[in-house]
């Protein structure tokens, strides 16, 4: 085997163990190493040369940046996640065509990102991705997961987003799905502030899907401040 | 390899965001490589490379790639600016040779801006422009690299364009072909080279370079020196090749005397012949020469080997005496004839020579127009006589005048004034015997009692004609007559007389003597004045405009306005630039006629530079002005502009020949018609074409000259639209109905279509595209005839001969036969008309005929020795050579029906030879030139390989005895030269006895 694809490989052991050690710091220089390395190969995007162990390098750095991808969502990094994502995204859509066997991982990362647009508010570009997903793909549970709440998400029906929670087809997708029930609850707050004149306490901690009053305070304290501070 | 490719390179710009620096650097450098295809992608993200651009701890390289990287994508989104400066940070990464639409889209914009930079240092004065040394570095990267890959021309190019004379200088040094990269860079200089000044400086380059060369190309170098106004130049070049003992080099000499006098610039050339040394003389040969003069000791020791019984030094003040006189003796002869040449009188005298002999013009023409005018209409009546002067110019052949005295005498008054001065355009260049010639209609010194103040003017301004721009002799004697008199008609011929004769020399003097005649302010002598004060001014910028200005302000008469904005016109002729403040000066003023003047100094001041700002100007002054006048004159001077490239004008002026209003019609048809002049280009012709059936009358007129301008010489075999044209004019003369106005027209296009017997072209460029001063500046006076008709005259100032004249050292016209490799039938004289019964066709000569290519060949072998008939059949297609044996004794009529006979043959039973043998002198029209060759193995070779105008023949056979035609040919045939050309000559048959024509008898108005 090829030294270099040795070396890679062994680091990226190494990664693994960390990452089940849940040894963050570990994990993010081992991994910055594994992406420099990476750049070495020439059968990788952008440049898919064709060299013997260009199947087995393919794959390898599309592990590496598989996980790099999961262990952004652990350490809730979005910007690194979506980095991680564009990355990984040609050696599901270039490169599959050609020699390399399909993921397993791939339906549940590409879940993942339009979960994340979702969250992220970015409704154009989740509809863009989704266009370009064929239709096995649609059926696939995690995708189909992130479809359903999207159409939730336009419809309104925000007790349906919250609840959804419950059914996630991974466990990676808790991350997002928490994040979701704030951008829900920043939507109706948005909606309430045009819509009524004034609420109670108790009418608002409902309709903002609290559990405590003191949760609701908080989160007033929150969007609140910012203005404050704009008003002084 | 099946190529698996990317789709996309939002990796890669992902990658741009990692923390790692050596990430960024493989994104970058993959995003170099890709930015081709994705570069809308990688659009969205500029900013973000811009950053790493500016980032100052990012390294060197990777910063400049990311400047490489943003550069591309702003070329492709069409920022061009942007695109640049960030490609003079990516510095050494962007590679000049690289082949791809980004490095060739860059380097023209960098190579524009730095060029434009560089002219606006210039213009500004600023001392040192402050252009970017990196891009200064790209430009001297890509002329490098031009100069390395052999493409001198394109380095040349850009460097003249940046103005960086030294690297011009490199590109041409370094030239595997240093003489045709020179010439080269002459014409680009010339077409492209926008600013005077700069041009020369450019061409004072040049002729540096040249004159380092081992072997200067004189000729070249001359020309470029007379472009630089600098005689003494000229005058050491030509002084050094008279006294060379080389023949060749006289013959040299001879030559680029020649060259220069066909750019007509009389001043010029006056001071060139000035400041050629004189001799030491006969007279100072007596004193001694002293010893310390190097001329004699040289050429002692030189001659030294032929004197063999002298013994050196034993006696060397005899030796010197006797020895310097050969050397000294040639250089004198040989500096008489150069100044001969210089002086114009060389050129004149072989080209009247020329024309007489070969005059073909078709009397019959000028037969039917007279009998078709009639007799009350005046206005025709004078075209016919301006016709007839138009198409015997030069000619000295006044045939149909003296056969026509009745019908002459009808012309009074003005038609008189112009009748008289059309012999002077008949006589045109008739140097010697002018005087004389005119006698009779000159005013009689104080008596008064002579003729009509009208023929007497006319006869002035003749003498003008006869002498344009040659006056020396006669500008003495106009100088006199204009202050003797004080009859207004004599002092408008006067003073055009003396403008012509004096043309350019900018004599204080004369220029008084026309001022004062101007300030008498009367509205006849004043508009002459006006125009006079002009030609002699012409391309000096001098004060005077200014003064003739401020009389233009003062005076009521708008005839004198009129004169004077022309006048004013022709002083800013070739300024360029310089003359913007006075042009500016010019189209503002309330005045019209003023502003038409400044139409004229546009046209003058920037003719056949084809300058952008100039054509600009015109067009907007052509459509917005709101004097008809100024907007046709406007238009009509886009051709003066455009002359050097007559493809551009039809298509410019397209439009406006379309417009609804007939003075832009008229204006767009004479532009035409001045800048296609003598082309024959297809595309002018389609433009008049439509024209020539206008609704408004003057547009027809002026469609009809424009058209008989551009067709002048052509024949039906190169066109069949000439054909149809002559049909045309024919219907339109001898149509009863037709308007007064195209009728002359018609009349006139007759007149030019056959101008100077058939043998003269107009031509406002000489042959090494400079300008023909007398050319461009009789053209614009030409186009004045919408008011004052006598003008007409000035465009036989315009006329060049085409002729190939070969002259040997003693600068006579030896025998000498070259190819021309085209179908006689192209390029012959069109038929004669013929009265219908002489067309029945008498066959007797095919036979003749049939063998004439073999008497060809024979010819060749033989031609001394040849029947002179079986010779004249040989050339009939060439019937030039059939006048020089002087054996054309056919009359008008019978002439017409042997060439018909000569022509049915040649074109039905046999196929027409593919070329035929032209003899010297012979006709040669500018089509034609390009198939002209020289035999290989001929006796003489040619200094300049030139097909045309004059050529210096340097004879390789000297010792045999040489065989003159032309001038010999004349004096020696006197007795077959009475029958001959006799329809023609009629009662001149006494002219052929002298070398020059003698002058006709005179004759008198019967009135």
């Amino acid at each position: 085997m090829d030294p270099k694809l040795a070396e890679v490989s062994q680091l990226f052991e190494r990664f693994k163990a960390a990452c089940a050690r849940e040894d963050v710091d570990t994990c993010c220089n081992v991994l910055s190493k594994l992406k420099v390395l990476l750049t070495g190969f020439s059968s990788l995007p952008p440049l898919f040369e064709d060299t013997p162990n260009a199947i087995h390098e393919l794959t390898l750095a599309r592990d590496i940046y598989e996980h790099a991808v999961l262990l952004s969502v652990k350490i809730g990094d979005q910007d690194a996640f979506e980095r991680d994502f564009f990355q990984l995204k040609p050696y599901y859509t270039d490169a599959s065509s050609s020699r390399l066997p399909p993921s397993s991982q791939e339906y549940m990362i590409l879940g993942l990102n339009l979960l994340r647009l979702l969250v992220q508010n970015r409704i154009a570009e989740f509809h863009t991705e989704l266009e370009l997903l064929s239709s096995t793909a649609l059926e696939n549970p995690c995708i189909k997961h992130a479809v359903e709440l999207e159409q939730s998400f336009m419809e309104g029906a925000y007790n349906r987003v919250l609840s959804a929670k419950q059914t996630v087809p991974c466990k990676t997708y808790d991350y997002f799905m928490d994040l979701l029930a704030k951008t829900v609850r920043d939507e109706i707050a948005g909606c309430s502030e045009k819509a009524y004149g004034y609420l109670s306490v108790s009418d608002a901690r409902q309709m903002l899907l609290f559990s405590s009053d003191n949760e609701l305070l908080q989160y007033i304290k929150e969007l609140l401040l910012p203005v404050l501070y704009e008003s002084l | 390899m099946a190529a698996t490719m990317v789709s996309s390179a939002g990796a890669l710009l992902a990658m741009l965001n990692e923390t790692h620096p050596q990430l960024k650097q493989h994104a970058l450098y993959n995003l170099n490589k890709f930015v081709d295809q994705f570069w809308p992608e990688i659009s969205t993200s500029v900013p973000l490379i811009e950053s790493l651009y500016e980032d100052e701890e990012f390294d060197q390289h990777q910063r400049q790639l990311a400047a490489l990287v943003v550069s591309k994508v702003f070329c492709y989104l069409g920022d061009l600016n942007d695109s640049l400066s960030y490609a003079l940070g990516a510095d050494s990464l962007f590679d000049v040779s690289e082949d791809s639409d980004y490095v060739h889209t860059l380097l023209a914009k960098a190579i524009d801006e730095y060029a434009s930079l560089k002219s606006k240092a210039i213009e500004s004065n600023a001392e040192e422009a402050n252009v970017d040394p990196r891009l200064e570095a790209i430009v001297e990267r890509m002329l490098d690299k031009c100069i390395m890959d052999g493409k001198y021309q394109q380095a040349m190019g850009i460097a003249i364009e940046c103005r960086r004379l030294d690297k011009l200088e490199e590109a041409i040094t370094r030239s595997d072909n240093i003489h045709g990269t020179l010439s080269y860079c002459i014409n680009v200089s010339h077409a492209f080279v926008n600013r005077r000044e700069y041009r020369r400086e450019v061409l004072r380059l040049l002729v540096n370079v040249y004159q380092k060369l081992p072997s200067p190309d004189y000729l070249s170098i001359c020309q470029c020196l007379m472009f630089l106004d600098e005689p003494e130049g000229v005058a050491s070049i030509l002084e050094k090749l008279l006294r060379s003992g080389n023949k060749d080099d006289a013959l040299l000499a001879f030559q680029i005397a020649f060259d220069l006098v066909e750019n007509e610039h009389q001043a010029f050339l006056l001071n060139v012949r000035d400041r050629l040394s004189v001799p030491k003389s006969q007279s100072s040969e007596s004193v001694q020469p002293k010893p310390s003069d190097p001329e004699p000791t040289q050429n002692e020791n030189s001659t030294a080997s032929e004197d063999v019984p002298m013994t050196e030094g034993s006696s060397v003040s005899t030796a010197t005496v006797q020895e310097t006189d050969p050397n000294e003796a040639i250089y004198a002869e040989r500096l008489t004839k150069i100044r001969g040449i210089l002086s114009g009188e060389t050129s004149i005298q072989l080209t009247l020579q020329f024309l007489y002999s070969h005059n073909k013009s078709d009397l019959l023409i000028l037969k039917t127009i007279k009998q078709s005018v009639e007799m009350r209409n005046s206005v025709c009546h004078s075209a016919t006589i301006y016709a007839n002067a138009i198409m015997h110019a030069g000619t000295t052949v006044d045939t149909f005048l003296r056969e026509n005295l009745d019908w002459l005498s009808r012309a009074t008054n003005w038609a008189k004034f112009s009748a008289t001065a059309g012999l002077g355009v008949i006589h045109r260049g008739h140097l010697q015997q002018g005087r004389s010639l005119m006698r009779p209609y000159l005013p009689q010194g104080g008596s008064g009692g002579g003729g009509s103040p009208y023929s007497e003017g006319g006869a002035l301004y003749a003498l003008g004609l006869i002498h344009a721009n040659h006056g020396e002799g006669i500008k003495q004697f106009l100088r006199d007559s204009l202050r003797s008199t004080n009859v207004e008609v004599i002092q408008h011929g006067a003073c055009l007389g003396l403008g012509l004769a004096a043309l350019g020399t900018a004599d204080e003097d004369i220029y008084d003597d026309i001022k004062s005649a101007l300030y008498t302010d009367s509205a006849v002598a004043g508009e002459a004045a006006g125009i006079s004060m002009g030609l002699l001014m012409v391309g000096t910028a001098s004060e005077k405009a200014s003064e003739m200005l401020t009389y233009a302000h003062e005076t009521q008469h708008e005839k004198i306005i009129r004169g004077l904005a022309l006048g004013i016109a022709l002083t800013v002729y070739g300024r360029e630039e310089e003359a913007d403040t006075l042009i500016e000066q010019m189209t503002r003023d309330q005045d019209p006629i003023l502003r038409y003047g400044g139409m004229y100094a546009l046209a003058l001041a920037y003719r056949g530079t084809a300058n952008n700002k100039a054509i600009r100007q015109l067009l907007h002054f052509a459509v917005s002005d709101v004097s008809d006048d100024v907007r046709r004159t406007a238009v009509l001077a886009l051709g003066f502009v455009l002359y050097s490239e007559p493809e551009q004008t039809p298509r410019i002026v397209s439009l406006l020949s379309e417009s609804y209003n007939p003075h832009v019609r008229y204006g767009a048809a004479l532009a035409v018609g001045i800048s296609c002049a003598g082309t024959g280009l297809s595309e002018a012709i389609s433009l008049l074409e439509p024209l020539t059936s206008d609704v408004v009358d003057f547009v027809r007129q002026g469609a009809l000259i424009a058209m008989a301008m551009v067709m002048v010489q052509m024949n039906e075999a190169s066109d069949s639209r000439v054909g149809t044209f002559r049909r045309q004019l024919e219907k339109i003369i001898l149509d009863k109905h037709e308007d007064t106005m195209s009728k002359m027209g018609a009349i006139l296009a007759s007149g030019i279509l056959d101008a100077g017997g058939r043998n003269v072209t107009i031509r406002l460029l000489s042959k090494t595209k400079h300008d023909k001063v007398t050319a461009v500046v009789g053209l614009a006076v030409f186009s004045q005839f919408w008011y004052w008709y006598p003008l007409i005259y000035f465009i036989s100032l315009s006329f060049s001969p085409t002729a190939f004249i070969g002259l040997n050292y003693d600068l006579k016209v030896p025998k000498f036969e070259f190819i021309s490799n085209a179908k006689p039938s192209l390029f012959e004289y069109p038929k004669p008309t013929t009265v219908p019964t002489t067309t029945s066709a008498v066959k007797l000569p095919t036979a003749v005929l049939s063998t004439s290519a073999k008497a060809k060949a024979r010819a060749k072998k033989e031609a001394e020795q040849k029947a002179n008939a079986e010779k004249a059949a040989a050339a009939a297609e060439s019937s030039s050579a059939a006048a020089n044996t002087g054996k054309d004794k056919s009359s008008n009529e019978k002439d017409g029906d042997s060439m018909q006979v000569d022509s049915q043959p040649e074109k039905k039973a046999e196929p027409e030879p593919s070329f035929e043998i032209l003899t010297n002198p012979a006709r040669v029209v500018p089509a034609q030139e390009k198939f002209i060759k020289f035999m290989e193995d001929s006796r003489y070779a040619p200094v300049k390989l030139a097909p045309s105008g004059f050529v210096l023949l340097r004879d390789l056979q000297p010792t045999e005895p040489e065989v003159l035609s032309l001038t010999d040919a004349l004096s020696s045939t006197v007795s077959p030269a009475g029958g001959s050309a006799a329809g023609q000559q009629g009662s001149a048959s006494a002219m052929a006895v002298d070398e020059e024509p003698q002058p006709p008898q005179p004759f008198e108005y019967t009135s």
